[in-house]
């Protein structure tokens, strides 16, 4: 048997096996120390740490995906069988028409191919020969001159239009949407 | 003494010609029977690999060689050059634009240029489409409708290494052939656009941001 003091300074007496739910069990001791730190703590943090780390790794095991290209894809109303029609049946005339255009095409390419060619081959044999010019002239100039520029990167450039824009042209307001597909792995 | 040294070459020489007669009676013993079974064969040597039967029984060397199938490794990212003195780093060349089939012939004719002048390409693929919606404001209202959808196309041609003196000629040939609607851009190829060719993963990325955080 033993007592307990209460704020209220007021004696009660209660068995050691009773529920103290209501009272407050304070006592000198108790009050100054601080709050004990379990020892399973540490451990546990450990523990986690180490769980975390095995799923990164099973993570990182598997490799990155690269995202699908939808032009590679055909769509599933190219697949259908339905919709093939046969070839027409032309007429000899025609197919002979045909087959010398597809000539003379290729032979008006196969010339600007040629020329293309040659124009390069011209340029770059022009450029070796003044280039060995300047190296007779002088080694620094001849080494600068064939050092990378470092300001042509990056550079970007639209390709021709058919028609120019119209100078005074009232565009209607709008806005766009990007509406890309995000893909996550 | 006479008569003992007598009597020893006598016995010698009956010992020779005994010795002799056992000699000429083993060669033809050793004679008659087949050479290898006699023969005494050293530890590491093997008796068949000389007969003519040697190999009999092979045959998985007949069928065709079969790689074995593997699965789909890491995409490995090619070595990325700086420049030197003489050339150009890593470059990449991106054409982009609404038409699919000029986009592709354009970027298919840049990497023949390319093959043709000697200019190593590294790479040549195809970024993820953009589907971008066009939306147009009603005449009377404020409501927004969709008036387009334009999905642009994007090509890239990764070269590795382009000497100096050749890029204007280069530039020059690109640009000349450039079709209507194509937008061309070159610039030095980092790391980061090698990544963007990958999945996004949110999960791994916050696994990572929480151990570091732990840490």
């Amino acid at each position: 048997q033993y007592t307990i003091f209460v704020e209220e300074h007021c004696l009660t007496r209660q068995s050691p096996w009773s529920n103290t739910v209501l009272t407050l069990h304070t006592s000198a001791p108790l009050r100054a120390e601080p709050k004990k730190k379990k020892k399973v703590d540490p451990k546990r943090e450990h523990v986690a740490r180490e769980r975390l780390k095995k799923r990164l790794k099973k993570l990182e095991k598997v490799p990155p995906e690269l995202i699908p290209i939808e032009d590679f894809i055909t769509p599933t109303k190219c697949l259908d069988e339905a919709r093939g029609r046969s070839e027409p049946r032309l007429p000899f005339e025609e197919s002979e028409r045909r087959a010398l255009l597809l000539k003379e095409w290729s032979r008006f390419k196969h010339a600007q191919h040629t020329a293309e060619m040659e124009a390069i081959n011209l340029a770059l044999d022009a450029q070796r020969e003044a280039l060995e010019e300047l190296k007779i002239e002088s080694e620094e100039l001849y080494k600068a001159a064939i050092k990378p520029d470092p300001l042509v990167f990056p550079f970007s450039h639209e390709g021709p239009c058919y028609t120019p824009p119209k100078p005074k042209y009232d565009a209607p307001d709008g806005k766009y949407h990007d509406i890309t597909k995000v893909y996550t792995q | 003494m006479s008569l003992l040294i007598r009597q020893l070459q006598v016995s010698l020489t009956q010992q020779s010609i005994l010795t002799n007669q056992a000699s000429a009676l083993l060669q033809r013993v050793t004679s008659s029977l087949p050479a290898p079974l006699c023969r005494l064969a050293p530890t590491n040597e093997r008796h068949y690999r000389t007969m003519p039967t040697h190999g009999i029984g092979r045959w998985k060397y007949l069928l065709p060689k079969e790689v074995p199938r593997k699965k789909r490794d890491k995409l490995q990212m090619k070595p990325i050059r700086g420049s030197t003195a003489t050339e150009y780093g890593s470059l990449s060349v991106k054409v982009s634009g609404y038409d699919m089939t000029v986009v592709e012939h354009y970027s298919q004719y840049i990497h023949n240029l390319c093959n043709r002048l000697g200019v190593r390409v590294a790479e040549s693929y195809a970024l993820p489409t953009k589907s971008t919606e066009v939306m147009l404001m009603q005449e009377q209202g404020t409501k927004m409708y969709i008036d387009a959808l334009l999905k642009t196309h994007e090509r890239i041609v990764q070269i590795s290494s382009m000497t100096a003196t050749l890029c204007p000629t280069f530039m020059d040939v690109v640009l000349q052939n450039q079709p209507e609607g194509v937008q061309l851009s070159v610039k030095e190829h980092v790391e980061r656009d090698f990544l963007e060719r990958f999945k996004a993963r949110p999960q791994l990325e916050g696994l990572m941001a929480q151990v570091n955080q732990r840490d």
